[in-house]
């Protein structure tokens, strides 16, 4: 199903470059309880993720795994503490530095794909290419990502036209197409049967063999074990 | 859930509706008070001082709707016995006869220089003031010193008079004629008379005095001054006009009060001329005058002015033109006058060879405030620079008793015709540009044929002719009475007459209410700032002024010689007795118009007229020295515009209705397209609804039982605003806002496929270019949600067209309006609540475009997250959001135009490029505000 690593560092044409590329110090997030108790989703939390490792957060839905990898990913600002890209603080970032950054390091993965309606897988895995005008140069590889995802043959598919799965390795597809460093995941396997699950989560633990250190969220018993570190969200 | 409860969750849905229901409310009662305004504002003033305009037969003519304000001649053509049978008409609540009388030229007494030359109080002046038993005058014992302008040595002067007269744009010099000699201070001499001495006033020694040339006087020493005659202005024209005075007075109301001393003068047998001057000439004992002659009358005729009368009374007796058949003229004369004529002398003091040794100063008057037509309650005197005027010493004693005018005036029936026109193309507004046909030239400026004292004929070659142009021939008719004695009983305000015959719904009054021309375009057609033209000397150029005299029929018999069987009425106005607007009299005028012209006269009706300003083109103006010739450029002048009310009425109204369907049709237009895209972007319920089992007539009915409740709302909205409006275009535009929305309740119901969408294949793997920026990214968005990108489109569209066509429709309201009075009234009440219907229209249909457009932005906004995600930074996604925008703009752009296009070219086709520009503009400000949208 996936290719040899020789192959596939070419395919993602990249090779780890930094030993911690993603780095959270005491992160805390609380959103305003409306007139009640303030909502705290996390506090204090610290995370050091190394390059070709995987690290997963588990814990049951609401527990706040999504709230954390969108700081992580340099989404949304936490209430307080700091997020580190390759040592550099996003606290000293203009919000196109951060996004420019973020294309250059983090590839994101929202739960059930998140693919854009009417493209097709391999116009979804290229939008990434699309700031720096690099569509054309990057088409190739983009096809040498789906077909190490295993979709080469469903590159003219639109995620209508997909199953839950196929959108999921589409997206990871395009997480990968500028040489990320970082894997951003969020619950990808939640809403796949085993055998699909399984596929994703081999494919995960397989880009950290190429140095790339992966972020997941998961309440997958399977994912959380082929972690190489995991933190319990509450 | 019930149907209704749907309908609220459906926030969107609620909004639309809710949306259009406000536009309804607002743009419904908008239009009811623009109706009501306008309405109002046509009632008011559209109906003038009469409503029927009679004419001899075959003066009114036929098909013109715009008429000018000359319409008397002095040629009649309506009997005395007829206008009894108009008056005898039921509905008649007044007819008013007006003819011209008579044309008279005249001069003015001649003008003095009064140089002070005071000799101080003597025995003369107490005998005086004794004789005329003065009570008011100053105590001999305050009476000062002796003073003088003159030394006592007689100097030489050398004295110019020059009269330049003025039509408002330019100048001409009548004359200019200097005369020279000596003058000193008087002496009081005391000689021999029989049984003593007396005393007079005389000139010193070697004093040659100063004379101008025949027919003025030389100079003369009194007790005050040294009184030098002056050349004469030249002849002014006049014109009489007869008027019934209680019918007048009926006709302007409290305006008429000046008309009460001719309403009160005696009967034809009361006016014998010989009788009544040689009473009041018997009258003129010492101190009889000395006051109260405001109040007292002799036989019905007032004092006011008896002096002026009896001097023309004797006269006429010295020159024999009175016999026993004339009549006194009783008269109510215009005070002042619109001419420009101004006098000014210029002093010199010169030593013998003739060179000027000081100059004195200049002193001028102009013919102004102070002069009455017939009569002149003060001297045309000019006073030496620096003196004082000491006769005030004298009390009511020094009020110099004044003839008034040179005798004798010229009365003739040499009488002028209206001018005439070429009318020009009409104007989209509807008015129509003139050009005044010239008549040829008439010579002005000429003196007297016979000097006052001496009867002799004055050189005439001392002034150099004028020539005016004429813009009316002439009309003289035979006839002639015994001469005339004009009395004067009292006057009238020409400005105040104007103001009488109405501002708006303005209607001449025939001959004695000024109509006066502005010029507003030079020859070579520059705007010039307006300037007034003043009348010429002639009475026959385009400018002319008020009659100068009005008096009754009976004057008219006397002066022309005419019986009552004569046909000498000119113009017959009437009011009909008929309570109420133009619109609610219309019936009865309508009627009494139909009766009036079944005895044989001509009838215009003018109730539901108003004033327009015509703009009059008038060439072969003026001759300079050289004789060459020159237009004077345009004029306007007020004329009456019939059926002014009722165009004006109806093409606003028409206007306000076409802005009502604009709005609401647009409105429910727009409501329809969200109404249409919403629905269509719950096909997930309808799937879900079939997987359920539902059939499908069931989920339609399921979906249009919603979307009813709106027509619900939308049809209790429309039975209130009917319930309000009352009229037929908000009963039709309810009707058409609620077929929009069923029809768009209905097509999106049966739009709604309850099947998942189908799989249409992969893409092709060539002929589909990847998505590699923005504006693809946009582009392919747009492609894949066709419906919903169809309705934005045609709903930015629809903005557009309806922006474009609303500014149409505001930039036609002045030709709507048309171009009279009434019409700019009109608009002036109503086009600001027009403009605030159509901006109501334009609002609403932003509104509801920006609704139709946010139905896709949930998942537009998933989108713009994920983009985001994956690196996209804050400037690309304001890049894509421009994009889709952009694409839309460009896809509703023609809709816009052609629609602003084909609307415009329906309702203002003048508006054209306007409406588009307009159309574009409101497809921009989508534009900018769409981008705008936080994400």
């Amino acid at each position: 199903m996936i290719e040899e690593p020789q192959t596939r560092a070419e395919k993602i044409g990249r090779t780890a470059d930094h030993a911690m590329p993603l780095e959270l110090r005491g992160i805390t997030i609380r959103y305003d309880g409306g007139g009640g108790e303030p909502l705290v989703i996390a506090e204090d939390f610290d995370l050091g993720l190394e390059a070709g490792t995987m690290h997963c957060l588990a814990g049951r839905s609401g527990s706040g795994k999504t709230s954390i990898l969108t700081v992580a990913a340099g989404l949304t600002l936490p209430t307080s503490g700091e997020v580190l890209w390759q040592g550099d603080s996003l606290d000293e970032m203009t919000d196109d530095e951060i996004a420019d950054r973020r294309r250059a390091l983090i590839g994101y993965v929202d739960q059930g794909g998140a693919l854009i309606d009417g493209m097709s897988a391999l116009e979804n895995v290229l939008l990434p290419a699309v700031p720096d005008q690099q569509v054309e140069a990057k088409t190739e590889m983009a096809k040498d990502l789906l077909d190490l995802v295993g979709l080469g043959r469903r590159m003219r598919h639109r995620p209508a036209q997909l199953s839950g799965g196929e959108r999921q390795r589409v997206a990871i597809a395009r997480a990968l197409i500028l040489g990320t460093k970082v894997l951003v995941v969020d619950e990808p396997t939640a809403s796949l049967d085993r055998e699909h699950a399984n596929q994703i989560i081999g494919i995960l633990k397989d880009t950290t063999t190429d140095g790339i250190a992966v972020l997941v969220a998961s309440h997958d018993q399977e994912l959380i074990k082929v972690a190489d570190s995991r933190t319990m969200m509450n | 859930m019930n149907a209704a409860s749907r309908f609220l969750r459906s926030r969107s849905l609620v909004i639309t509706v809710a949306v259009l229901v406000a536009a309804m409310l607002l743009s419904v009662f908008t239009q009811d008070r623009a109706q009501s305004a306008l309405g109002q504002a046509v009632d008011t003033n559209s109906r003038g001082l009469y409503d029927i305009l009679v004419l001899p037969k075959g003066e009114g003519t036929e098909g013109q709707t715009l008429k000018q304000p000359d319409y008397i001649s002095g040629t009649g053509g309506i009997t005395q016995d007829q206008l009894e049978q108009i008056r005898s008409l039921d509905s008649i609540g007044v007819a008013a006869p007006i003819s011209l009388v008579s044309k008279v030229v005249q001069d003015i007494e001649f003008p003095q220089l009064k140089a002070t030359d005071y000799v101080g109080y003597n025995e003369n002046i107490a005998t005086y003031l004794e004789q005329q038993n003065i009570t008011d005058a100053v105590p001999a014992s305050e009476w000062p010193e002796p003073d003088s302008v003159l030394s006592e040595e007689p100097k030489n002067y050398r004295i110019t008079a020059k009269a330049v007269t003025s039509d408002g744009v330019n100048e001409t010099v009548l004359f200019e004629t200097a005369a020279e000699g000596s003058l000193g201070q008087a002496k009081l001499e005391e000689f021999d008379v029989p049984g003593g001495t007396s005393l007079r006033t005389v000139a010193p020694e070697g004093e040659t005095g100063i004379k101008f040339p025949d027919p003025a006087g030389g100079s003369a020493h009194g007790d005050f001054d040294v009184t030098i005659a002056l050349p004469m202005l030249p002849q002014i024209s006049e014109t009489v006009v007869a008027v019934d005075p209680a019918a007048e007075q009926a006709l302007l109301g409290e305006a008429g009060s000046f008309l009460e001393p001719l309403a009160e003068a005696p009967g034809a047998a009361g006016r014998g001329a010989m009788e009544l001057g040689e009473e009041f000439s018997s009258q003129m004992t010492p101190g009889l005058f000395s006051g109260g002659t405001e109040s007292a009358d002799i036989d019905g005729h007032p004092f006011a002015f008896w002096s002026p009368f009896v001097m023309q009374y004797q006269a006429a007796m010295e020159a024999g033109t009175l016999t026993d058949e004339s009549q006194v003229i009783p008269m109510v004369v215009r005070s002042g006058t619109a001419l420009d004529l101004t006098y000014s002398v210029h002093i010199e003091e010169i030593d013998d060879a003739g060179n000027t040794v000081a100059d004195v100063g200049t002193v001028s008057k102009a013919l102004g405030e102070e002069y009455l037509p017939f009569a002149s309650t003060k001297p045309f005197q000019l006073r030496w620079p620096g003196g004082e005027d000491y006769n005030k010493l004298l009390g009511s004693g020094g009020v110099q008793v004044v003839a008034g005018l040179h005798q004798p005036a010229q009365w003739s029936t040499d009488f002028v015709s209206t001018p005439e026109y070429v009318a020009g193309e009409a104007n989209p507004d509807g008015s129509v540009g003139q050009t005044a046909t010239p008549q040829g030239w008439v010579q002005v400026n000429k003196l007297p044929e016979k000097t006052q004292q001496w009867q002799l004929e004055p050189d005439q070659s001392q002034r150099a002719p004028v020539n005016e142009q004429s813009y009316r021939t002439s009309l003289e008719e035979s006839g002639g009475a015994a001469a005339p004695l004009p009395f004067v009983y009292g006057t009238f305000d020409a400005n105040a007459v104007r103001d009488a015959a109405g501002d708006v719904n303005y209607l001449p009054l025939g001959g004695y209410d000024p109509t006066p021309v502005t010029l507003t375009e030079d020859a070579e057609g520059n705007a010039v700032d307006p300037v007034e033209m003043k009348p010429g000397l002639s009475g026959a150029g385009l400018s002319v002024q008020s009659a100068g005299a009005i008096t009754d029929y009976n004057g008219l018999a006397a002066v022309r010689g005419t019986s009552p069987d004569d046909a000498v009425i000119d113009a017959v106005r009437v009011k009909v007795d008929a309570a109420g607007s133009w619109a609610d009299a219309a019936g009865r005028i309508d009627a009494t118009a139909a009766a009036i012209k079944d005895l044989g006269l001509d009838v215009q009706i003018v109730a539901g007229s108003a004033r327009e300003d015509v703009s009059i083109y008038v060439p072969e103006y003026r001759q300079d020295a050289s004789g060459a010739v020159s237009d004077l450029g345009t004029v306007s002048q007020s004329w009456v515009r019939q059926g002014a009310a009722s165009a004006v009425q109806t093409s606003l109204s028409q206007a306000s209705s076409v802005l009502l369907m604009l709005t609401l049709g647009g409105a429910a237009l727009l409501t329809a397209a969200s109404t249409v895209a919403f629905t269509r972007a719950r096909r997930a319920e309808a799937v879900t609804l079939r997987a359920m089992g539902w059939t499908r007539p069931k989920i339609r009915s399921w979906f249009l039982s919603e979307l009813l409740i709106g027509a619900a709302a939308l049809l209790a909205v429309a039975v209130i605003v009917n319930a309000f409006s009352r009229t037929m275009t908000t009963l039709l535009v309810s009707a058409v806002v609620m077929v929009i929305y069923l029809a768009a309740a209905f097509i999106s119901t049966a739009l709604l496929k309850p099947h998942p969408p189908a799989d249409t294949g992969p893409q092709g793997a060539t002929g589909v270019p990847l998505v590699d920026s923005p504006v693809k990214f946009a582009a392919r968005q747009l492609s894949t949600n066709r419906f919903n990108t169809g309705a934005v489109a045609v709903g930015v569209g629809v903005l557009g067209a309806a922006a474009g066509t609303l500014v149409a429709v505001i930039l036609d309201l002045p030709r709507a309006a048309g171009s009279t009075a009434l019409g700019s009234l009109a608009l002036s009440e109503v086009g600001g609540v027009n403009i605030a219907l159509a901006l109501l229209g334009v609002v609403t249909a932003l509104v509801l475009t920006l609704i139709t457009s946010r139905f896709d932005l949930a998942r537009k906004r998933e989108q713009w997250d994920i983009l985001e995600a994956m690196g996209w930074g804050p400037g690309l996604l304001l890049a894509l959001r421009r994009s889709e925008a952009g694409i839309l703009a460009l896809m509703g752009l023609p809709l816009a135009i052609l629609g602003a296009v084909a609307a415009s070219l329906a309702v203002a086709p003048h508006a054209v490029f306007r409406a588009v520009v307009a159309g574009v503009l409101a497809v921009i400000l989508w534009f900018i505000l769409m981008t705008r949208t936080r994400k």
